[in-house]
């Protein structure tokens, strides 16, 4: 673990400096094209960016101690709040795409794991290749060419269809349509989320299902298994109870690698499928050179980076009692 | 030989040929325009243009062969850059310690914990377009992977017994790191290098795909995908094919690196992850 | 009684139950539009896009609009007006307004919102509203504007473009009332708005006339949908049910669908070349080559499937001051181009580099592929460069682009977009300065008489083909898709009004 102050200071400063040495600023940005230069000057006067860099960083940086981190040009509204509004939406993305990544790829790679070079073996394999070179926009093209366009299966893109959900509660669809017991909306946001989570999800079940095949391999071997296989344990037994709850590290380990990964990916994928997440909202930011908000989604990344990995670690704990901290 | 290997290594060494032999293999140049050709499906059995015409009336086929140039180039200049980079900051913290390692790990951390993404738009942003600033924009991610399993390893390997007959000697630091540390590096490096190669060429078609690619002038699969965007529905083939191409292509790798790390050292399987 | 007549009478009263759900309460009618551009923000001075200044429009209310059929401007809160002196505008508002809370629209409301689009610290409208020095409530339905100087294209200024809000709600809840408490006199009422992704406006059934409008939707749902194949997709899916812009090669893909039809509408964006007045720029005869090398027709007939209309001059017809006659016209004639290169001194050629957006107008990239390539056929050698919009835009506002792509839309009278570009001192954009053309523009900014200002406009106009600082190239024409049941007809402009759609059964 280490020191995560002097880290969010200078990834802070790291973006500040990129953003501001990139041409451009967010009054020329979003003033129509009808301005002229006056108005320009004034509204960078008024939104304070004709202050030297140096001060506006400072500036900052003492808000976001108070946990300010100041009003997005783009949206005029608090950066926090610009950001809770889309937050959910990446995560229930993520969560959707672990989940599917987890029911096809662990089964797989431990079919594949229990019986090498068998042909299960090789179907795993090549699914976990195949996996993981899989460019995930191109996937998420071809899929809405296919099951959108040519097999009107699910929707085109977006999160939902207007007017089936009630009011949102909680800003998780899933959620919220259970809690309100409207089962059209749970039918409508699985539908929605089916596409982007499935090409966000591709690369990572190559790795996963790679990760648990070498793993089950491994703990096959092992002394304790080779007892219990002698003990007479059936075969089943032997595999879910010793082999897998062993090959769980690895597994936790490779979720939490990706995890990084994943956020990463979500830029790319919510592009694609016009999913309204912090994704998207980045390349907005970046593309109107929206200073807070985007430094705001930067420092929003880095914690959920650093929390995500402490949370693995304490996994670790919990699931192997050899280690303990 | 396993057949990973002879799989992958024909792609990889296919990819090679056609980069390097383009103007000799490509049918046709693959900027002419002849805007009323625009939009020919693949003509596969006779015919002028065997995957057909983009929407300029360019040929499909030779801007592929052209655009396996770019990730060729692309991805082996990333993967020597930054494993350059990588590997003697590496060696250079794991040796050294004190001061100047707290320095360079500070930088890793911050490049690590950075969205990678969203390092290489920033950084296109400031720099602007051109091939050069897209190699860099994605050497400063990546390295950071080499730069850690160097560092691991140069720290274990300081203190070994030949290091320190070798030091007692009067040999100099950079004769250390060069003569002793180094080629134990190579292999790790190697396995390193594989994966970072087919993650470089999805990354390049991604920020091309996202409009932060080269100059138009130069196809490269990446933006061919990009240009695809509005064609999807009604040209199927402008889409697929450099899909396809960088899927194989990033395949192949991938299988050459699985040998790769399967000849070396089993062990490998452990510290790097597949 | 027994079993069986109980079972009848059940049945009876189900039968009756369901015959009697089965007559339908009036329906609500609900149309999906899907557009491009997006809505960001609940003030409605902080955007600055042609949609959202239609949808606020609608949800606010405007002094007036432009009516494309018509050929004229229309009030839509002011009833008529007058020019005073040259200084002096007076707008004479509707009586029988009212905001959507019932107190009644005055000329207060108008007044504050002049200000608001002024020293709103959100406000991206500032540049509609700088030729007014000050506005007042004469009386409680009378409102004067003075402007700074004479400023015959004023309309253009406001109308469709000053949004008008609630006085007495925004002082009672400052800031948050656009968010909290949105009060309009339009003929929509505001229902809902999710920034970045949808804006749902709802029939005012109060407005004056909209009751007797059966037809025309009872909810609008604004949907951003930037992708094309999405938004084409979403319509043929039934997701939405009018779809903006669609690009001329999906236009074929609506058609052939049963449920769909296709529509198009000459746009009022301008599209052109702006060339900086720096080597190789410097001489006319270059810029005058540039015009020569670049084959429209042919461009417009293939990658354009015909959908776009050639320019010769910076405006075309239905725009104000268009002269069909107007001289020069450029004909494509690479060798005329290569005749002027080498009379500026470039016997061998010159090198350019030609930039443009990608994504941002239509098919703009693939234009500009094809236009490098024209140009290298007349004697120049470009090298076109695909910078990020932001990076591009700031250039060029910085002055720092030397020859570019670029739209300027929303041009219905053209004083205000030629002031803009071409006049000296007018924005770092081009840098063009021509004593003569500032002369023009100055003396028809003056000239109140329609038939005297028309003249100078064509003379003006004329004398900027003919020096070409900037090549004027197409219009494109804009597809809408539809499903079949609706019956609307879209406007130059882009922006929609509800009222203007009707929904067929």
């Amino acid at each position: 673990m280490f020191g995560t102050l002097p880290v969010l200071l200078l990834i802070t400063l790291l973006v500040f400096v990129l953003l501001h040495a990139a041409p451009g600023d967010p009054a020329t940005m979003l003033l129509g094209q009808e301005n002229t230069a006056a108005d320009l000057a004034e509204a960078k006067r008024r939104w304070g960016l004709d202050q030297p860099v140096h001060v506006q960083y400072v500036k900052f940086v003492l808000s976001a101690a108070t946990a300010d981190l100041g009003r997005s040009f783009r949206f005029a509204a608090p950066v926090k709040e610009v950001i809770a509004e889309r937050l959910p939406a990446t995560i229930e993305l993520a969560a959707f795409s672990i989940l599917i990544a987890v029911v096809f790829a662990i089964p797989l790679g431990v079919a594949a794991g229990a019986r090498p070079n068998s042909w299960v073996d090789n179907i795993g394999t090549s699914f976990g290749l195949f996996g993981i070179s899989m460019p995930n926009f191109w996937l998420g093209i071809m899929l809405i060419l296919l099951l959108a366009g040519n097999f009107h299966l699910v929707p085109s893109g977006g999160r939902s269809t207007y007017g089936i959900a009630g009011p949102s509660q909680t800003g998780f669809y899933f959620l919220d349509s259970v809690m309100q017991r409207n089962w059209a909306a749970l039918k409508d946001a699985f539908l929605h989320v089916l596409m982007p989570a499935l090409a966000l999800g591709v690369n990572m079940i190559g790795i996963l299902m790679r990760v648990t095949r070498s793993s089950v391999l491994e703990t096959a071997t092992e002394e304790y298994v080779v007892t219990a296989r002698a003990k007479g344990l059936t075969e089943r037994i032997v595999l879910w109870r010793h082999i897998l709850s062993n090959a769980l590290i690895p597994i936790i380990t490779v979720v939490g690698l990706e995890l990084g990964t994943l956020l990463s990916g979500s830029i790319i994928v919510e592009t694609v499928f016009a999913w309204p997440g912090v994704g998207s909202l980045l390349i907005t930011g970046v593309t109107s050179r929206d200073y807070p908000l985007v430094t705001g989604l930067v420092l929003m990344y880095t914690v959920a980076f650093v929390t995500i990995n402490l949370i693995i670690d304490a996994l670790y704990a919990f699931i192997d009692p050899r280690i303990r901290y | 030989m396993q057949p990973k290997f002879v799989v992958g290594a024909s792609i990889v060494c296919v990819l090679t040929v056609v980069g390097v032999l383009s103007p000799w293999l490509a049918p046709y140049d693959p900027g002419k325009q002849t805007l009323e050709a625009a939009l020919k499906a693949p003509q596969w059995f006779g015919g002028a243009n065997f995957l057909g015409t983009d929407s300029l009336g360019r040929d499909i086929l030779s801007r592929i062969i052209y655009g396996a140039r770019v990730s060729l180039v692309v991805a082996f200049a990333v993967v020597l850059i930054s494993g350059f980079v990588g590997v003697t900051l590496g060696a250079i913290s794991g040796y050294f310690g004190g001061k100047i390692d707290f320095i360079i790990q500070k930088l890793v951390e911050v490049v690590w914990a950075f969205p990678a993404l969203l390092l290489a738009i920033t950084i296109l942003a400031f720099l602007g377009q051109g091939l050069f600033n897209l190699i860099l924009a994605l050497v400063a991610q990546r390295w950071i992977q080499y730069c850690r399993v160097v560092r691991g390893q140069a720290l274990s390997l300081r203190d070994r017994d030949f290091v320190m007959a070798t030091r007692a000697l009067g040999a100099s630091n950079q004769r250390i790191i060069r003569r002793h540390i180094l080629p134990n590096l190579i292999q790790i490096s190697l396995v390193i290098g594989t994966f970072s190669m087919a993650s470089a060429i999805i990354s390049e078609a991604s920020l091309s795909f996202l409009g932060l690619g080269v100059p138009p002038e130069i196809p490269t699969w990446g933006t061919m995908l990009a240009d695809s965007r509005s064609y999807i529905s009604t040209a199927w083939w402008l889409a697929l094919f450099p899909g396809l191409c960088i899927f194989l292509t990033v395949l192949g790798i991938n299988l050459l690196g699985d040998a790769i790390r399967d000849l070396l050292d089993p062990r490998l399987k452990r510290t790097v992850k597949g | 009684m027994n079993r069986r007549q109980k079972l009848l009478l059940t049945g009876l009263t189900a039968l009756l139950l369901i015959t009697a759900q089965a007559r339908p309460a009036e329906a609500q009618t609900r149309v999906s539009i899907g557009v491009t551009e997006t809505m960001e923000t609940y003030n409605p001075y902080g955007d600055s896009v042609s949609l959202l200044y239609g949808i606020w429009c609608q949800v606010m209310g405007c002094l007036g609009t432009y009516d494309f059929d018509k050929g004229d401007y229309v009030g839509m809160l002011a009833e008529r007006w007058e020019v005073k002196d040259p200084n002096t505008w007076i707008f004479y508002l509707r009586k029988d307004i009212r905001w959507h809370d019932g107190s009644p629209f005055t000329a207060d409301d108008v007044v504050h919102s002049f200000n608001r689009a002024r020293n709103d610290p959100q406000s991206k409208q500032t540049q509609n509203i700088a030729p007014i020095a000050s506005a007042a409530a004469v009386d409680k339905y009378t409102v004067r504007f003075t402007t700074k100087q004479p400023t015959a294209p004023l309309l253009e200024y406001l109308f469709d473009r000053l949004i008008i809000t609630n006085k007495a709600v925004y002082e009672k809840y400052g800031a948050e009332a656009d968010r909290k408490y949105p009060t309009g006199a339009g003929p929509y009422k505001f229902k809902e708005l999710v920034p970045g992704q949808r804006f749902v406006i709802a029939k005012n059934p109060d407005y004056p006339g909209m009751k007797q409008l059966t037809q025309a939707p009872d909810e609008i749902i604004y949907r951003v949908m930037r992708e094309d194949e999405q938004r084409v997709t979403a319509l043929l899916n039934g997701e939405i049910q009018i779809a903006q812009f669609i690009p001329p090669h999906l236009r074929k893909r609506v058609e052939s669908d049963p449920n769909t039809k296709a529509t198009t509408v000459d746009s009022v964006e301008i599209m052109f070349l702006a060339m900086q007045p720096k080597p190789p720029f410097d001489k006319k005869e270059v810029r005058q080559a540039v015009c020569h090398a670049i084959d429209r027709d042919r461009i417009i007939a293939t990658l354009l499937q015909g959908l776009a209309a050639r320019l010769d001059g910076p405006i075309g017809p239905g725009q104000y001051g268009y002269d069909p006659n107007l001289k020069p016209k450029y004909d494509y004639s690479p060798d005329k181009a290569r005749k002027l290169l080498a009379q500026a001194g470039y016997p061998n050629g010159v090198d350019v580099e030609i930039q443009t957006p990608v994504g941002r107008y239509t098919l703009d990239k693939q234009l500009n592929e094809a236009i490098a390539q024209m140009l290298n056929g007349a004697g120049f050698r470009a090298k076109l460069l695909t910078p990020e919009w932001a990076t591009l835009w700031s250039n060029v506002q910085a002055g720092k682009t030397p020859f570019y792509y670029m739209g300027r839309g929303s041009i219905v009278d053209p004083s205000v977009a030629l002031s803009q570009y071409f006049e000296t001192g007018g924005s770092p954009r081009i840098g063009y300065s021509n004593p003569k053309f500032d002369k023009l523009l100055a003396t028809e900014r003056q000239t109140f008489e329609p038939a005297k200002r028309r003249k100078v406009l064509a003379e003006a106009m004329s004398l900027l083909t003919d020096d070409a600082p900037a090549c004027f190239l197409w219009r494109h024409k804009m597809i809408y898709g539809m499903a079949k049941n609706i019956d609307y007809k879209p406007t130059p402009s882009g922006r929609i009004f509800g009222e203007d759609i009707r929904v067929l059964k």
